[in-house]
């Protein structure tokens, strides 16, 4: 049972290390929590949804159309709610970020109700191997996670946008003396990471079910793994990943399956206790 | 003689009518048209149900009030979306209590919604009706103020464990969301089936989860004849979709609640050959063809419209309960609700027309409902009601077994 516990835990860090990344990226650069986060990802099942079953599109023509759509919806989510707000405390931010996940999912909800919805998209039968499991579904969802996570790091240490991104993310005001339009920096980073929730929601709808909530199941795995990894460090959220998606499938060894939820939730404890700057984080120096 | 109204007087009068109003509010005065309220599962998991118990209640109102109504007066209904949700129940609830003043509280579905609003409705003297099979709700009925109308989920359990031995499954193993509903049903799974055909110990999981994968792997590794599955329809979609992917070619068995059209849809194919079961109507009872003829529904459609049919019958009892007791006085309307129900040698009726015509002429009637013969046992839960498998095929559900009461 170990070794398809091992590639189940490999499965859910692929469907977490998009959104860990994502969310590292976008605290790096911004420097709250967003919790709203599980809502842009089900805002990215939603658009899937409609394109695949509503327009009749292939489930992968839907999914770019939820990456752009998503892209769109959260950088939206900055011009108008977050932009203005520029300034304020982390911990005003975080709230503003929770009252602006209730107003999505709740919008989701005005329009789509609260059933459950799948994509049109039969269920696949796995592969079996030296008794074990795995679909080929799974297997692109594995594949496209690793892809990502590569386009990621070329992006980040080898294009002048990516080092621009980084040197805002380390500080922004040296980083707008030194030339670089941080506006246009802040922007492109929420669009990237726009993409990367809405690719996540189809890769959730595809895992889970597609239903208004299906964000916020992951929200709490995709928060210890940002936290584990390193928080504002995206190598640290695949690593993080990992660990946690890890660590949820294998506590069934050791633990009845309903204390499952709690792992992540004892993770971010145990991390913020031991080590607060994460596995590969940098610990913040105040002066 | 003469009468002086003073001051003093007129304040006594005054406080007196006011307090009067205020500690008998469930009295009704003579022209008072009688309030109820209805808090229905509109959306959320009880979604698929909700609306027809809501549709249920309004037209057995409306047939009331277009007949005169009950005690001389109209009947307003007060209807609410629990969103199968406690705390939006809750809620709802205080406004239904406190400002609707009603005299019942009918249409709660999930168990946690019925027994979130009881402290509510116990203190207030409001009657409850529900479909509701936690084991919990007859011991936290301190005053007997609530009549279910399903039967509780150790019940559910046993008789779909019957249903399953009788399709020859040698083995199983179980696993069900954790909550009372479900973990009562799994008790009651395992006593028919006897705790020597499980290949393993049973165990529970929790709503919301990242993933059900480690759960799926648990529950089929040592592959046993069928697997037994209470749940509700979100996490069950979630699971099945694991258990096709990992592969289990045994038999899923599940409650019906689960495996509705939108769970068939999200699925699509691979939901075919689930096994499913659930408290079903009588469907030869005069009371069922009534309500397939009021709602312009299909006769039968798997399985068979349980709650809309339990919707009619909770306002027919309510009404023909208050009719007979001349009040709205809680505890008179509760031990009426026995008398219109329960008992031999009485009237059978078989909908609140006929019945308030009996109760008028001065007969003892006996309402025979559309989701069972309606007879509560001495802490309110319904007896008897009959049950049935149906397993998916072609995307539709087909009836496989039967048991009838």
């Amino acid at each position: 049972m170990s070794g398809q516990l091992i590639i189940n835990g490999i499965v859910n860090a692929s469907l977490i290390a998009p959104p860990a990344i994502a969310f590292s990226l976008l605290f790096g650069i911004l420097r709250f929590p967003n919790f709203a986060i599980g809502a842009y990802v089900t805002v990215g099942a939603f658009i899937a949804y409609a394109l695949n079953v509503g327009a009749g599109m292939p489930l992968w023509v839907a999914g770019l159309g939820a990456m752009a759509g998503t892209a769109v919806v959260v950088w939206l989510s900055d011009v108008l709610v977050f932009k203005p707000m520029r300034g304020h405390t982390p911990v005003t931010l975080l709230v503003v970020s929770i009252a602006l996940a209730l107003i999505i999912e709740h919008v989701i909800r005005l329009f789509y109700g609260a059933d459950v919805r799948g994509f049109d998209l039969p269920l696949e039968r796995p592969i079996k191997f030296a008794g074990m499991r795995i679909t080929g579904e799974q297997i692109d969802i594995i594949i496209m996670t690793i892809v990502i996570g590569i386009a990621i790091h070329l992006l980040l240490q080898y294009t002048r946008i990516g080092k621009a991104m980084r040197a805002t993310a380390d500080n922004e005001v040296l980083a707008e003396v030194r030339g670089i339009n941080t506006s246009y920096v802040i922007a492109f980073t929420w669009l990237v990471c726009g993409a990367l929730f809405g690719l996540t929601g189809v890769f959730a709808g595809l895992d889970l079910v597609i239903e208004p909530l299906v964000g916020w199941y992951l929200t709490i795995p995709i928060f210890a793994a940002a936290i584990l990894g390193g928080i504002g460090s995206p190598y640290g959220a695949m690593l993080g990943s990992l660990l946690v998606g890890l660590a949820e499938e294998l506590t069934v060894l050791v633990l009845p399956s309903s204390y499952k939820i709690g792992v992540g939730f004892v993770i971010i404890a145990v991390l913020l206790l031991i080590r607060p700057h994460g596995l590969l984080g940098q610990p913040e120096i105040k002066k | 003689m003469t009468s002086k109204i003073t001051r003093r007087s007129a304040l006594i009068t005054g406080g007196a009518i006011a307090a009067a109003s205020v500690f008998a509010p469930n009295i009704a005065r003579a022209a008072d048209p009688i309030n109820v309220g209805s808090l229905t599962p509109n959306t959320g998991g009880g979604g698929p149900f909700g609306p027809k118990i809501t549709a249920a209640h309004k037209r057995v109102v409306d047939l009331v009030n277009s007949q005169g109504g009950v005690l001389g007066t109209t009947i307003n209904l007060f209807q609410e979306n629990s969103e199968t949700n406690p705390e939006t129940a809750v809620r709802a609830a205080d406004k239904l209590i406190n400002v609707n003043k009603v005299v019942g509280i009918l249409g709660t579905w999930s168990s946690s919604v019925t027994l979130g609003i009881m402290p509510k409705c116990q203190e207030a003297g409001v009657i409850q009706m529900c479909t509701s099979s936690s084991a919990d709700i007859p011991i936290r009925d301190e005053k007997g103020y609530v009549f279910n109308f399903q039967a509780l989920s150790p019940v559910w359990g046993r008789a779909i464990a019957r249903l399953a031995l009788r399709r020859g499954f040698k083995t199983f193993n179980l696993m069900a969301l954790n909550n009372d509903f479900t973990r009562s049903m799994m008790d009651g799974f395992t006593e028919v089936v006897g705790k020597d055909k499980l290949l393993q110990d049973s165990f529970y999981y929790n709503g919301g989860q990242s993933s059900y994968r480690s759960e799926v792997t648990q529950l089929i590794e040592k592959n046993p004849d069928a697997v037994f599955i209470p749940s509700y329809v979100t996490d069950f979609t979630s699971v099945y979709k694991e258990i096709f992917r990992q592969g289990y070619e045994g038999q899923v068995i599940s409650v019906s609640i689960s495996t509705g059209a939108k769970f068939k849809e999200a699925i699509g194919d691979a939901a075919n050959g689930i096994i499913h079961g659930l408290p079903v109507p009588p469907i030869k009872s005069p009371a069922y063809a009534e309500y397939v003829t009021e709602t312009g529904l299909e006769p039968i459609d798997g399985v068979q419209h349980p709650f809309g049919t339990a919707g009619r019958d909770q306002m027919s009892v309510l009404l023909l309960a208050i009719e007979k007791a001349g009040s709205t006085d809680a505890d008179k309307v509760a031990k009426a609700i026995w008398e219109v129900t329960t008992g031999d040698g009485k009237e059978t009726v078989y909908n609140v027309t006929e019945g308030l015509k009996a109760i008028r002429a001065g007969k003892e009637i006996n309402y025979s409902g559309a989701s069972s013969s309606i007879e509560f046992d001495k802490e309110g839960m319904v007896l008897g009601r009959d049950f049935q498998l149906a397993e998916i095929k072609d995307g539709k559900d087909v009836v496989i077994e039967r048991l009838e009461f």
